[in-house]
């Protein structure tokens, strides 16, 4: 717990450390940058689980490559390693215990990176590029699901070649999350699709989607007891949808909330409205963490409806985050995530990833009244 | 009216005591009057909704509710039209209403009229976005990515109608490989270069081009240069080693969609062409000779077909910009990822899925624009080609066909039926398979 565990110490680490880097709009929050960053495109960011001493994260990128870093206590990081893949990785998880990465890669494989031997192994085939990827860990059985754009939804034991199970979805799969016994997929065309995994990965349910727009980003989120209880949902139109799977009160519980848009609706330019690229939930607070092709990261609360904070503006747009284990650290992408096309791709731009502390912002406030 | 008598009470504001017609006017007026954020002018439901929102949105406390008159200001008090008011009132309102009756019923008709509240700046202004045009098709993220593979040319459809002047028409009976040929013939001049060294491979079926060519050309106005053209390539000696660059089409769609094209008139293969004179302008393309002679020797130019059977469909689009607001996404409806993921530097790595299936449907769409260009004459202006939108009029849109554009054998089978006929079928050996290439 003393990691990260004073804001100060990491704080000053980080400005120490790395106090001649701010000055640029790369880097408007002063925030730690991690060192060897991916020579492309960030897809995602992952911190190892409680279970191991320390902090690692991975970032995978669409430079086919997925690193980890050790995060030390005074926000230096270390980087440790590396494996490729033969496609820009989309995504990566730990699992449970820490000593294994998975990846998700555009090549349409999965591999498993077991850190203690550095050895990559093939664990995953779909048809198409893989999109998401989720460590399993239930009581009678752990597995990996797979999301692929070939619209099937696949549970592989990491050992054999054959999925244990596989699921069509009406869509392509455009992102998920994991919270054991729950699952989320949101697909193209708008569709959201839950699952529950208790025995074994089955079909839940089906939901209408709360947004109007093509969906981006999905965040578990627990209840008071610990148990997954809904999700939040981002899409590329600056807005997320707060969703619970069985709320006492569907019409007053569920709501949305725009982010990541430019200017207030009454100035008579056009508002710019940003795609929402990644959510995470803090892990000991509940209140979540948006980012957004907008180039900024908000804090928000979804049981007070509050915003906690808005960063400043970054150059280019974050892509992904990730909260530690101990919900100290916040970390961020910064890198090009195409929503202005390819005119606006500056190969020159180098890609960042940034640790900021995040014990106090994530707070909620105390409630007034 | 006598009946009236027992009068049930009219609906009536408990902040401020007026009367009014109708319930909903009266909720109207109590969302206009007492329920509205005097910061965003955002109208609230009750008081006690208005404390909430001026708490979170402004971070104010309200304390009373706006324009009640003394006594009424309870900001707790969940008033909502004439739903939850307090029952002494409610009483004490009846009584009063009994003596007042009586005297004047004209007074409250005057209260009554006004629903008062004009509708200001209501400001729920959600995001003024459009809906967004949901309607997706499937292939929708294949076929991104032609448009991707190109960009220049992504999203051209139908432009520059003048780009192909003259040449189209040859395309159909034309057997694939010659595509080449004629474009390279026509717009021969300055980017032509390059084409020649596409070229070779069709060369050794040359031999048989300029009697047949020249012959059934001249007496089309709209050709003059295919005999210089002819020529051109004649004299270009085969250049192997330039083959390779061409199987990279830039525009595989363009390619493709023109293979399509082409295809569709090509019912008569061979012998058509002089017999047929609307279609016999280039005759000499369908020799069975040169097509067989062509597919033995052109490979590559087969493998160049790969990439076409996205191009021909879009994705779905979204609707990103209205009068309000601005949606920062491309207009296409599929993923940023995906879109990224077709972009020829990622394509080389990766796989890409789907383009199998997808590939024939486009195909046939691109078929069913096209067939107007089959019956065209050369020389016709009205020609179009979806995909030629960067080549514009000077080059006259040749570099896009791309000698090998023929799409795979196995990927347009229902569109061309035409190749049936002798030399197309020669070409299949150097298909390659697009799933291979992908």
């Amino acid at each position: 717990m003393s990691l990260f565990g004073t804001t100060s110490g990491f704080g000053a680490g980080g400005t120490g450390v790395f106090g001649n880097a701010t000055t640029d709009s790369h880097n408007p929050m002063k925030d730690v940058e991690v060192t060897s960053p991916p020579d492309d495109s960030i897809s995602c960011l992952a911190f190892s689980p409680p279970t191991m001493p320390g902090n690692f994260l991975i970032g995978g990128s669409w430079a086919n490559d997925v690193r980890c870093w050790e995060v030390q206590d005074n926000g230096q990081t270390v980087p440790k390693a590396q494996q490729m893949h033969t496609g820009p990785v989309l995504d990566a998880c730990w699992s449970d215990d820490g000593s294994k990465v998975f990846t998700a890669s555009c090549d349409k494989t999965a591999k498993m990176w077991d850190l203690n031997s550095n050895q990559a192994m093939q664990i995953a085939q779909h048809e198409g590029p893989i999109k998401s990827i989720h460590w399993i860990k239930a009581p009678n059985y752990s597995c990996i699901m797979t999301g692929s754009w070939d619209k099937t939804l696949k549970f592989w034991d990491t050992r054999s070649p054959n999925p244990m199970m596989s699921l069509q979805m009406p869509e392509r799969s455009y992102c998920a999350d994991v919270v054991y016994p729950m699952a989320v997929v949101a697909t193209a065309d708008r569709g959201l699709i839950v699952y529950q995994l208790e025995n074994q990965p089955s079909e839940f349910r089906r939901i209408d989607s709360p947004l109007k727009h093509q969906h981006r980003c999905v965040a578990i989120f627990k209840d008071k007891q610990n148990k997954p209880t809904g999700f939040a949902l981002g899409s590329i139109e600056g807005r997320v949808a707060i969703h619970y799977i069985n709320p006492p009160n569907p019409a007053k519980d569920n709501f949305t909330f725009k982010c990541h848009r430019s200017n207030g609706t009454n100035t008579t330019t056009p508002q710019d409205i940003y795609a929402v690229n990644a959510i995470s939930f803090h892990p000991v607070h509940g209140t979540l963490a948006t980012v957004g092709s907008d180039g900024r990261f908000s804090f928000w609360d979804k049981d007070a409806r509050t915003k906690l904070k808005t960063s400043e503006q970054l150059d280019q747009p974050i892509t992904a985050c990730a909260f530690n284990s101990n919900g100290n650290i916040f970390a961020y992408a910064s890198s090009y995530d195409w929503s202005k096309g390819h005119e606006y791709y500056n190969p020159q731009k180098k890609n960042y990833i940034f640790l900021r502390n995040a014990a106090e912002e994530l707070k909620p406030r105390n409630k007034k009244w | 009216m006598g009946r009236k008598k027992k009068k049930q009470m009219k609906p009536w504001c408990w902040y401020c005591n007026r009367d009014f017609d109708d319930e909903k006017i009266l909720i109207q007026h109590q969302k206009a009057k007492h329920f509205k954020c005097h910061i965003c002018h955002k109208k609230l439901y009750t008081g006690p909704g208005l404390a909430i929102h001026c708490m979170q949105v402004h971070k104010e406390t309200i304390d009373s509710v706006p324009n009640a008159i003394p006594g009424r200001v309870d900001i707790e008090l969940e008033i909502y039209g004439m739903e939850g008011i307090p029952e002494k009132d409610m009483q004490e309102r009846r009584r009063t209403l009994e003596q007042k009756s009586q005297e004047s019923q004209k007074k409250k008709s005057n209260n009554q009229d006004d629903s008062d509240e004009d509708e200001d700046d209501d400001d729920e202004a959600g995001p003024s976005v459009p809906q967004p045009a949901v309607v997706q098709p499937q292939q929708s993220y294949a076929a991104p990515m032609a448009q991707l593979v190109m960009p220049p040319v992504a999203g051209v459809p139908g432009m520059h109608p003048g780009a192909y002047q003259g040449m189209p028409p040859m395309m159909p009976g034309v057997p694939p490989m010659m595509h080449g040929m004629p474009h390279a013939m026509h717009g021969m001049p300055p980017g032509m270069m390059q084409m020649g060294g596409m070229m070779p491979p069709m060369m050794p079926g040359m031999p048989g081009m300029p009697h047949g060519m020249p012959h059934h050309m001249a007496p089309r106005p709209g050709m003059p240069h295919m005999a210089q053209a002819v020529g051109l390539m004649a004299s270009r000696p085969a250049v192997p080693g330039v083959q390779p660059a061409v199987s990279k089409p830039l525009f595989p769609s363009a390619a493709q969609a023109q293979q399509s094209t082409s295809g569709v008139p090509a019912s008569n293969p061979h012998g058509a062409a002089s017999s047929d004179p609307p279609k016999a302008t280039f005759p000499a393309y369908t020799q069975p000779s040169v097509s067989s002679s062509t597919s033995s020797s052109n490979p590559s130019s087969g493998a160049v077909a790969k990439p076409p059977a996205t191009v021909a469909t879009k994705p779905a689009t979204l609707t990103t910009t209205s009068a309000t607001s601005k949606l920062i996404h491309p207009d296409e409806d599929i993923s940023l990822e995906e879109m990224k993921a077709q972009l020829p530097r990622y394509q080389r790595l990766t796989a890409r899925q789907g383009q199998a299936h997808v590939a024939a449907p486009p195909v046939v769409s691109v078929g069913g624009i096209m067939p107007p260009q089959q019956g065209m004459l050369p020389q016709q202006p009205g020609m179009r080609h979806p995909m030629h939108g960067q080549y514009g009029a000077p080059p006259q849109g040749m570099p896009s066909y791309m000698p090998g554009g023929m799409p795979p054998y196995g990927q347009g089978p229902p569109m061309v039926p035409s190749y049936q006929g002798g030399p197309p079928m020669g070409m299949r050996p150097p298909v390659m398979s697009p799933a291979g290439r992908y």
